[in-house]
């Protein structure tokens, strides 16, 4: 079975774990928000499971404006991303090193250069997630009054993009445009890996645009098979228009096991974290992600009630309120759900059963790979690496050993040849 | 115990075009050296002076991330322009850089321009030069304020009781200024060493003051001894006016020497300085690829240890100790 029919697989690394009790549970590693040691093990774990990357989520801010709901959880404290990676990168030879950071809140040039550097420190290891940023606790932070319209900030986006793979590719002199200008090309040399891997998260109908005119790889989260192949069918369909094969974006869709020897032994733990969620905890993220502030005013054992049209993240909205009436669940009920896996697609069994759900959605068109999001650390990643992994290597669907030593030849991306879309 | 002098290493990364920059072994090489030498710190820039175009490879903060993870006593400084990122962003970076250094990090800003800077950022007019010194000022103010958002012990990770951060021990900055205005809080834990260390290069006169109100360290190009004792002098005498401890205030000057200089005569020359204060210490300016920097610690160091000028080794593990600059509940 050659590399192109293996899927690709992630290591989203956060705080003390996925799960928003993580960091009460027993064995979770409390103090990861401020030990540069415990990254380095967790790093060098899925380099030896032969991951394709990590993956580093980012927020220029809380993550929740209620203090006493921040004080409860491990966000609000943590490493700035894109030094934690470049901490790594010294530290790691093989996987790649994926950072998110925000289009909103930095310009193209010095957010061009900071990635070509990590690039450069890692030999060809570094992606950039691209988000426009849907917090008006971020928005604060950067004298902004309000948060822009959805639209708007996706036209930044997307001459943000612009401009940032023009650098990497050698240009452009004389950026002058909508948001930006730049007048010089980058002081750095080339990437080692041709330019840094563009990565985005964005499952809106413009965020599908700008990723099938620019990203390499698409993180996305879709609860149920057909969902993940709506998604992945519609992106795939939509890169043609931009002179682009399918096979030039890896969709990578989010996935939150809870593995264990047995079912029974998974479920236990699955239970064990869900008890540790403290109810206006679980609520507080649920309105988070809805984009409503006054969620905790409704009966918590009520249905989600009618929600007005947000510009916060609308696709991931959009998601969680068929969910909730899909399964006929109450704001508390919903509220636990998501907390565990953030409207990611989640999975509580054995190894076999869980390399079955993997295989099913990879070998079904509906994934090229997945982006492991482990419910505490270390333990999770740890059963992840020694239970899961061997389970796919052995039914030939993950790779035994790194084809190659940059960040595109594991994802079996092409050195990027096409250039950015004028304006 | 006489009074020692601090001494800084600046690494020049940047190398002409045409020419490959050092890779990182090689600067790691050399700053594992400095460190073997007991230097307080090295400082990174990774660009060139008057807007040059360099070839350098990496960009200075990334570096010192990298770096941190191979030393484990010599201080790291990153030049980073308030030009080229948001101070919300910058304070960020730095405060994990310290983290991740075990407090050994520190921001070198500058007071000066680069020219053309601003034109790849989206401000192809730039600052006037009394806007950006304000704006400088404001941006230095919002970065330490956001570094002291988070008290030593907001932290309590009570995993049983569900408390990870006491709130009332984290605070808003809510900063609404001139040039910019931020909210805060930093969402990156209080440093090892209370906050990262800042120096300040690049001043002018009309500098001095922002520079002895906030700096931990000034960094000064060489004068003739008289203008460079009246200069430290003034320095000092504004830092008490501004109600800090003149010691607080670590003034070091920059020099630079080739390989014809005699070691002795290299010292002599530093030790004359120091002695008769018109310095607290040094910024020894070299390429981070090359002999001269152990020309520096086999020639010059020894003798200056001879004269009881430089400890020997370092005491403490954190940069604000090697610096004797004060710091709660270390020293």
């Amino acid at each position: 079975m050659t590399a192109s029919h293996q899927m690709k697989l992630g290591a989203f690394l956060w705080a003390t774990g996925h799960h928003i009790a993580a960091w009460r549970h027993p064995q979770a590693h409390v103090t990861a928000g401020i030990d540069i040691d415990h990254y380095i093990q967790l790093a060098r774990t899925a380099e030896a499971a032969k991951f394709d990357m990590i993956f580093c989520e980012d927020a220029a801010g809380l993550r929740e404006a209620n203090i006493n709901i921040a004080s409860q959880t491990s966000r609000s404290i943590g490493f700035e991303p894109i030094s934690l990676l470049s901490a790594l990168a010294v530290q790691t030879s093989r996987i790649g090193l994926v950072s998110t950071a925000s289009t909103s809140y930095n310009e193209p040039y010095g957010l061009a250069r900071t990635f070509l550097s990590l690039d450069h420190l890692s030999g060809g290891r570094a992606g950039w997630n691209l988000v426009t940023s849907a917090s008006p606790i971020e928005a604060a932070n950067f004298g902004a009054t309000g948060l822009k319209p959805h639209a708007d900030r996706y036209e930044r986006a997307r001459e943000f993009a612009e401009v940032v793979t023009g650098l990497w590719h050698g240009g452009p002199s004389g950026h002058d445009g909508q948001s930006f200008s730049v007048r010089d090309p980058l002081d750095l040399p080339r990437s080692p890996q041709g330019a840094p891997v563009m990565v985005q998260a964005g499952a809106s109908d413009v965020g599908r645009d700008l990723a099938a005119r620019t990203a390499d790889l698409v993180f996305t989260a879709a609860q149920t098979f057909e969902e993940a192949k709506a998604f992945y069918d519609d992106l795939k369909g939509r890169m043609a228009a931009y002179g682009r094969e399918p096979d030039d974006i890896k969709i990578m869709p989010g996935v939150a096991p809870v593995v264990a020897e047995t079912e029974a032994e998974a479920r236990a733990k699955f239970e064990e974290l869900q008890e540790l969620i403290p109810d206006d905890v679980g609520v507080a993220l649920l309105s988070s992600y809805l984009s409503i502030a006054d969620l905790w005013r409704y009966p918590i054992d009520g249905p989600l009630p009618e929600l007005p049209e947000s510009e916060g993240m609308q696709s991931r909205q959009a998601l969680v309120v068929e969910q909730s009436r899909r399964d006929g669940l109450s704001i508390r009920q919903l509220a636990r759900h998501f907390a565990g896996a953030r409207g990611h697609w989640r999975i509580v069994g054995t190894a076999a059963q869980v390399a079955d759900a993997l295989q099913e959605r990879f070998e079904g068109g509906a994934a090229d790979g997945f982006n492991v999001m482990p419910s505490y650390f270390p333990g999770e990643l740890d059963a992840f690496c020694t239970l899961v992994v061997p389970e796919l290597q052995r039914r030939g669907l993950f790779r035994k050993d790194y084809e190659g030593r940059t960040l595109r030849e594991h994802l079996g991306l092409k050195r990027p040849a096409w250039l950015p879309a004028q304006a | 115990m006489g009074r020692k002098m601090h001494l800084a290493v600046s690494l020049d990364i940047a190398s002409a075009a045409g020419e490959a920059g050092p890779t990182f072994g090689e600067i790691a090489a050399s700053v594992r050296n400095a460190e073997r030498a007991g230097i307080n710190m090295v400082i990174i820039c990774d660009t060139l002076p008057g807007g040059k175009r360099s070839t350098s490879l990496f960009e200075a903060t990334t570096l010192v991330a990298a770096l941190a993870t191979v030393t484990e006593r010599i201080g790291l400084l990153a030049s980073a322009s308030t030009v080229a990122h948001q101070p919300y962003n910058l304070a960020r970076r730095f405060a994990s850089l310290d983290i991740i250094s075990h407090g050994r990090a520190g921001w070198n800003a500058t007071m000066t321009q680069a020219p053309g800077e601003a034109g790849n950022f989206s401000r192809p007019q730039g600052f006037s030069d009394d806007d950006f010194r304000r704006r400088t000022a404001e941006y230095i103010g919002i970065v330490q304020g956001l570094w002291n958002g988070w008290d030593a012990d907001a932290l309590v990770f009570d995993k049983r009781g569900g408390r990870f951060h006491e709130p009332e021990k984290m605070r808003l900055l809510d900063h609404k200024g001139e040039f910019f205005s931020v909210r805060g809080p930093l969402n990156v834990a209080r440093s090892p060493q209370d906050t990262p260390v800042l120096a300040l290069s690049g001043l002018s006169e009309p500098d001095f003051d922002i520079a002895a109100r906030t700096a931990d360290v000034i960094l000064l190009d060489d004068e003739p001894f008289e203008a460079a004792k009246t200069r430290h002098d003034e320095l000092k005498r504004r830092a008490a006016t501004s109600g800090r401890d003149p010691d607080a205030v670590k003034v070091l000057m920059n020099v630079s020497f080739s390989a014809d200089d005699k070691p002795a005569t290299v010292a002599g020359r530093m030790a004359d300085r120091f002695q008769s204060k018109a310095c607290d210490g040094f910024n020894i300016q070299l390429p981070a690829r090359s002999s001269a920097l152990d020309g520096f610690v086999d020639g010059v160091l020894p003798e200056l240890r001879r004269g009881g000028l430089f400890r020997e080794g370092y005491s403490g593990t954190i940069l604000r100790s090697h610096l004797g600059l004060a710091v709660a509940g270390d020293q």
